[in-house]
């Protein structure tokens, strides 16, 4: 199963394996310890609920419903699908319109490496009209899009495998388990007799690596150091202000967020950063436990 | 002025989004939550099985059968069903043979050749060998292939002592018209084979004493059935769906009924002939049909009626008329009663015949086909029964139907004379169903 190359290589470690794999454009990683003869096949079974997930909501795959939907057609979405647009709609009424999963399109103008450059303006205003969740007919389970319209539900998804996985592993006796989809993460490790999960939380400067100790919780984070572009002397971020089709400013280079779940991390860490300046303080406000870099 | 409108619009931007701290926390946590509390229970559904009981006696002890049935259904993912079905049926009695009733005492070989059984004067004849039990499992899958687009394939089998069933099936159905319509298009395939007891008889072969060598031919035959079906389901409004839908179907091979005899008399009296007096029935190797169906749901505030009629016909000339209507009367929450009113008429079959002329024997001009089988006569027949639900808690139903099923033919029909006018060849018919059903989830 999988894609060429994504295929799953599984390894022993000391008392688990380790599975490690490509899915939605990133690499992954599954850590398990429990009985040896549980291991593998809840190994495979979690593999199977990624790439699932991934076939299902991929942009990339050809004919799979987010295709559909993408090609302008009225689509009926099974129930999953139906709760995920909703937690979508939700995001983007939480975010004031910032989180949009229609604001996928204009990463078809803005490439954020070395020497890009900002792109043509008219380009940009000319793919105003194609975003905005309010243009979208969404009457559950119907949806459908204007023509040139594009949902992306990557910003959500990951972290939504991350805990459909970690729930469908619990019905293995497991003495506990990392799942690590390209940085957003969820672990388990109830029995007191073994260490607590440590997570190296990356940060864009210098600094000393923070280590963080979790025994059962979702870590996500939002931002990527090395996805930006200079432009005129100005630093531009790959977060995009669906409103105006240009970076937002003055946004953090990454923030990481530690919570119940892998989904919920991901939440706090994406709306933090669509905060730009005050990420630092709506986090502190809301009592989030998270790690701001600049 | 482009540059400009662009400015407008980051300027406005800056100002962050309005979004109330305190509300925040609990919104997000809320939206998180219903996320997962949707699609934990999607996991796994569970098995929905139906249990049912149906025994159906006709009078004078004719026929009797016993029915157990039971269904499952699953959705394994999204709309992605697996059915699954048992049915056995146990019958017993007797049916006629095709034979007329007769002044004198009437002596019949078994099929198999090694016994007999005796029909008294002015009686009609029944063939009381056949004891029979059937076993018939189906399973069918059903799933989207697209957005609007599904399918359906399933396979069965059958099996009796002497007749054994094997067919696939396989249907689309695409939606249109914001599923308002939804065409669809269905074929079954089917293959059967048959050994009936003591061979397949020659056909007009004479029935021959007991312990004598009877004419057969082979030891078994099989015949091939392609049905096609085409449908269209319409709703109308909120209330009322109706379905159009039209099949044909073609049968190939051993049509004809092994056990089915036509009695041979004198062309003057229409006394039976003192010799070969009972001759095997013939019938075509082919047999097309069509039909045409409509059904109407109603749905009142309540209750719900249901209306449908069918036609049919066939090259074997039979046409059948099938009206239905049933008033689902929802009164209680939990339970329902259901009236049923069916009627069903049908033409006989050009080749049926009450009997075979002596003086065509002997001229050797027998029509090339001919049954006397009552199945193939005209008749027609009233269903009047009533269904009872109820709903019980986690899911679970009952259910108790009763219903009474008269069969009424022409006691002289065509072809009929002499001393046989004196005998109702088509005695009324009337059957009792009962049945009980239990549903629960698995």
């Amino acid at each position: 199963m999988g894609l060429n190359g994504n295929a799953l290589h599984i390894n022993q470690c000391a008392g688990g394996l380790v599975g490690r794999f490509r899915a939605m454009g990133c690499p992954c990683e599954i850590v398990l310890y429990g009985q040896p003869a549980d291991l593998k096949p809840a190994m495979q079974q979690a593999y199977q609920c990624v790439v699932q997930l991934e076939q299902k909501y991929s942009r990339y795959v050809e004919g799979n419903m987010v295709a559909r939907i993408n090609a302008g057609q009225r689509v009926e979405v099974d129930s999953e699908t139906v709760h995920l647009l909703e937690f979508a709609q939700r995001c983007y009424q939480l975010s004031d319109g910032l989180f949009d999963i229609t604001s996928g399109v204009l990463r078809n103008l803005w490439r954020f490496t070395k020497d890009a450059s900002v792109p043509n303006i008219e380009a940009i205003v000319g793919l105003l009209p194609l975003i905005g969740w309010q243009k979208v007919d969404w009457q559950p389970p119907y949806i459908q899009l204007r023509p040139g319209m594009q949902i992306d539900l990557g910003g959500i998804v990951k972290e939504y495998a991350v805990d459909q996985v970690a729930q469908h592993i619990e019905s293995t006796p497991l003495s506990g388990f990392l799942i690590n989809l390209g940085g957003d993460i969820y672990v388990e490790q109830q029995d007191l007799s073994y260490p607590a999960w440590r997570i190296g939380i990356e940060r864009p400067d210098a600094g000393p690596v923070i280590t963080l100790e979790i025994r059962r919780g979702g870590v996500a984070t939002s931002g990527a150091t090395h996805r930006y572009l200079w432009h005129q002397g100005k630093r531009y971020g790959h977060i995009l202000n669906p409103k105006t089709g240009w970076p937002l400013e003055d946004a953090p280079q990454s923030i990481t967020v530690a919570s119940n779940t892998c989904t919920e991390a991901g939440l706090w860490s994406t709306l933090a950063m669509l905060q730009g300046i005050h990420a630092e303080a709506f986090l502190a406000e809301n009592s989030v436990q998270s790690w701001c870099y600049r | 002025m482009l540059q400009h409108a662009i400015e407008d619009i980051k300027l406005e931007d800056i100002k962050q989004p309005n979004i109330k701290p305190k509300e925040i926390k609990k919104a997000l946590k809320m939206a998180v939550m219903s996320l997962f509390s949707a699609s934990a229970y999607a996991a796994d559904n569970p098995w929905q099985v139906e249990t049912s009981g149906l025994l159906y006696s006709e009078s004078d002890s004719r026929v009797s059968a016993v029915e157990p049935v039971v269904s499952a259904r699953k959705e394994f993912a999204d709309e992605h069903y697996l059915n699954l079905k048992l049915v056995v049926d146990a019958l017993t009695g007797a049916t006629p043979s095709g034979a007329l009733p007769s002044n004198s005492v009437q002596t019949f070989t078994r099929p198999s050749g090694n016994g007999s059984y005796i029909i008294q004067p002015g009686e009609l004849p029944l063939d009381n060998t056949f004891h029979d039990t059937r076993v018939a499992l189906s399973a069918n899958w059903e799933q989207p292939l697209s957005d609007r687009l599904r399918g359906q394939t399933g396979v069965n089998f059958s099996q009796e002592y002497d007749f054994t069933s094997l067919g696939v099936s396989g249907n689309l159905a695409r939606d249109f018209n914001d599923r308002n319509t939804t065409l669809s298009a269905g074929i079954n395939l089917e293959n059967d084979w048959i050994k009936p007891e003591g061979d397949i008889p020659t056909p007009f072969a004479a029935m021959q004493p007991e312990g004598a060598v009877q004419a057969r031919g082979d030891s078994s035959d099989s015949k091939t059935v392609v049905d096609f079906l085409f449908g269209v389901t319409q709703v109308i409004n909120a209330r009322t769906v109706m379905q159009l839908s039209y099949s044909i179907s073609q049968a190939d091979g051993y049509l004809t009924d092994p056990f089915k005899i036509l009695s041979v008399v004198d062309d003057a009296t229409g006394d039976l002939v003192t010799t070969d007096a009972y001759r095997f029935e013939n019938r075509p190797d082919k047999r097309s049909k069509q039909s045409l169906y409509w059904q109407t749901n109603y749905r009142l505030d309540r209750d719900r009626i249901s209306f449908s009629y069918r036609y049919f016909w066939d090259d074997w000339d039979i046409k059948s008329h099938t009206l239905d209507l049933s008033y689902r009367w929802n009164f209680a929450e939990n339970q329902f009663i259901e009236p049923e009113l069916r009627y069903y008429q049908q033409t006989q079959a050009e080749f049926y015949e009450p009997l075979l002329l002596a003086s065509d024997l002997l001229n050797d001009t027998l029509p090339e086909f001919a049954s006397a089988d009552q199945r193939l006569a005209e008749f027609n027949a009233v269903t009047v029964g009533v269904k009872y639900q109820r709903q019980l808690a986690n899911n679970q139903h009952w259910n108790a139907r009763l219903a009474m099923y008269q069969q009424s033919g022409e006691g002289s029909p065509d072809g009929v004379f002499g001393s046989n006018a004196q005998f109702d060849l088509f005695p009324s018919l009337t059957a009792v169903i009962a049945q009980v059903g239990y549903g629960f989830e698995w």
